[in-house]
């Protein structure tokens, strides 16, 4: 079977890990990422080339990762431009990770933090295009 | 008048650099304002912002061993000398792609399309350069902290930050109230003042982690809205105060409601996240530190012209030198002002 591997999508795509949850920024747009857990692991096992398939039945928590709840993971991190296909050769799950993924009490889940509109309000430094970017991608 | 692009950038940044150098005899106004570690020359014309350098900073106590200079001149085409500014060309703007590749070069910058107005920095030479329409073709935050990109550039040069959070301490030690516009931080910041707390800054405070987490301050303006004036009763404490701001808000200086002088710094002992809860009585419960971040960075990273990776791992670095806690907020500033004092004071001991 043709394995899937993904990796971070640009170098624009900067992260830290909090007591193993991973807050993830988008530099080209000031975007936030909040990680649960499961997430943070799971996001640090993708971006650093381990194969989709490894993941899937790899215990979070109670539950068992299931392929439907990681498609809809990895379909999200692509939406939000964090993870992009890869060509490289997939990567081991290693044992700390799997053992940290068993560890974890929360659901697969990332958050998207766009304090957009609070920021205007506090202060408006550029026009803002949301679709476009932020700050503002604008045309001469 | 030229259109600038990416291409061009770093050209145009260094003639506006030697532009505004080389008129330096002509600017009718000298300021000088001694901030931690850093003493700020700036060259300008007379008017609001000539006004805002005589207020608007919370000068350092005198420790010039400890200084470096820093020259920064504030241009516009009536001064002998000084280009009219160009406006950006065709294709996209983007603010990120707009720094990386003044960084590329050497060089700090920001762009104001609105007004024409560009910042440019060089970090090596401690010279700067901010270049307008005209005497009073400025943004309108620039009158509350004025040149506050440039303190940005000069401190992160040096490994500090200026960071987009409020201060509330006693006896030399005290909190970062992290939050966005909204989150409750500004009136708990004034609420502290006014009930014998002491503070280094309500908005942009200086922080260095080189021993410890040190707060310094820089600016002097506080700012509330409407309905927190009044609560505050403000009012009646000020001697007077201006119309509201651009962002109709009431802005005084912290001297008006401090009840002493500010300190020279605070030792800072907690990350705070103020939450407006409108509960009887305040509490300040633990949270992530991935909540945290999420609450302290955005801002001051997005508000922040340039170096976002560089403020992205300082305040990953701050967020894990601290405990972090969620304020939630009473409604008595009395109680509020208490409940902080108790903390800081338990955490000191």
């Amino acid at each position: 079977m043709q394995q899937r591997v993904y990796g971070v999508a640009s170098k624009d795509i900067v992260f830290e890990s909090f007591d193993g949850e991973a807050v993830v920024l988008d530099l080209s747009n000031g975007k936030y990422f909040g990680f649960s857990d499961s997430g943070s692991r799971v996001w640090q096992a993708l971006s650093s080339g381990v194969a989709t398939e490894a993941l899937v039945g790899v215990a979070a928590g109670a539950a068992k990762i299931s392929l439907a709840d990681l498609e809809s993971f990895i379909a999200r991190l692509l939406d939000f431009g964090l993870l992009a296909p890869a060509e490289t050769p997939a990567q081991p799950l290693s044992g700390e990770l799997s053992s940290a993924l068993a560890a974890s009490n929360e659901p697969l889940k990332v958050d998207v933090h766009d304090d957009l509109a609070d920021l205007i309000i506090v202060d408006p430094i550029h026009e803002v295009e949301e679709p476009l970017g932020w700050p503002a991608v604008k045309q001469a | 008048m030229p259109l600038i692009t990416l291409q061009t950038l770093p050209d145009y940044a260094r003639h506006v650099l030697a532009a505004a150098e080389s008129a330096a005899a002509f600017y009718p106004v000298t300021a000088s304002v001694r901030l931690p570690g850093l003493d700020l020359s700036v060259h300008l014309d007379h008017g609001t912002l000539a006004e805002a350098m005589s207020h608007a900073f919370i000068p350092a106590p005198e420790n010039p061993s400890a200084s470096d200079g820093c020259r920064i001149f504030v241009a516009h085409p009536a001064i002998d000398g000084v280009p009219a500014p160009a406006t950006w060309g065709r294709g996209d703007y983007n603010h990120h792609a707009f720094a990386n590749r003044l960084e590329e070069a050497g060089l700090r910058g920001s762009y104001y399309h609105d007004l024409d107005f560009w910042q440019f920095h060089d970090p090596q030479r401690h010279v700067g350069a901010q270049l307008m329409m005209s005497a009073d073709a400025f943004p309108p935050w620039e009158q509350g902290a004025p040149l506050r990109a440039f303190l940005h550039w000069e401190y992160a040069a040096r490994g500090m930050r200026l960071t987009h959070a409020g201060t509330l301490g006693i006896d030399g030690k005290g909190v970062l109230l992290a939050g966005s516009g909204g989150a409750g931080k500004s009136g708990t910041v004034v609420a502290g003042l006014l009930n014998g707390l002491d503070s280094v800054g309500d908005d942009y405070v200086l922080i260095d982690r080189t021993e410890g987490v040190t707060a310094y301050p820089l600016f002097a303006t506080l700012k509330q809205d409407p309905e927190g004036f009044k609560r505050l009763k403000l009012e009646g404490r000020l001697n007077s105060y201006q119309p509201l701001n651009w962002q109709g808000k009431h802005a005084f200086h912290i001297n008006e409601v401090a009840p002493r002088p500010t300190p020279a710094s605070l030792d800072i002992i907690a990350l705070i996240v103020p939450h407006i809860r409108g509960g009887a009585r305040s509490s300040v419960m633990p949270i992530s530190r991935k909540d945290a971040m999420i609450a302290l960075a955005p801002s001051g990273i997005v508000q922040m012209p340039g170096e976002r990776e560089a403020g992205f791992r300082f305040f990953s670095e701050l967020t894990r030198d601290l405990p972090c806690y969620r304020l939630s907020l009473g409604t008595e500033p009395r109680e509020i002002a208490g409940t902080i004092a108790d903390f800081v004071l338990r955490g000191a001991a």
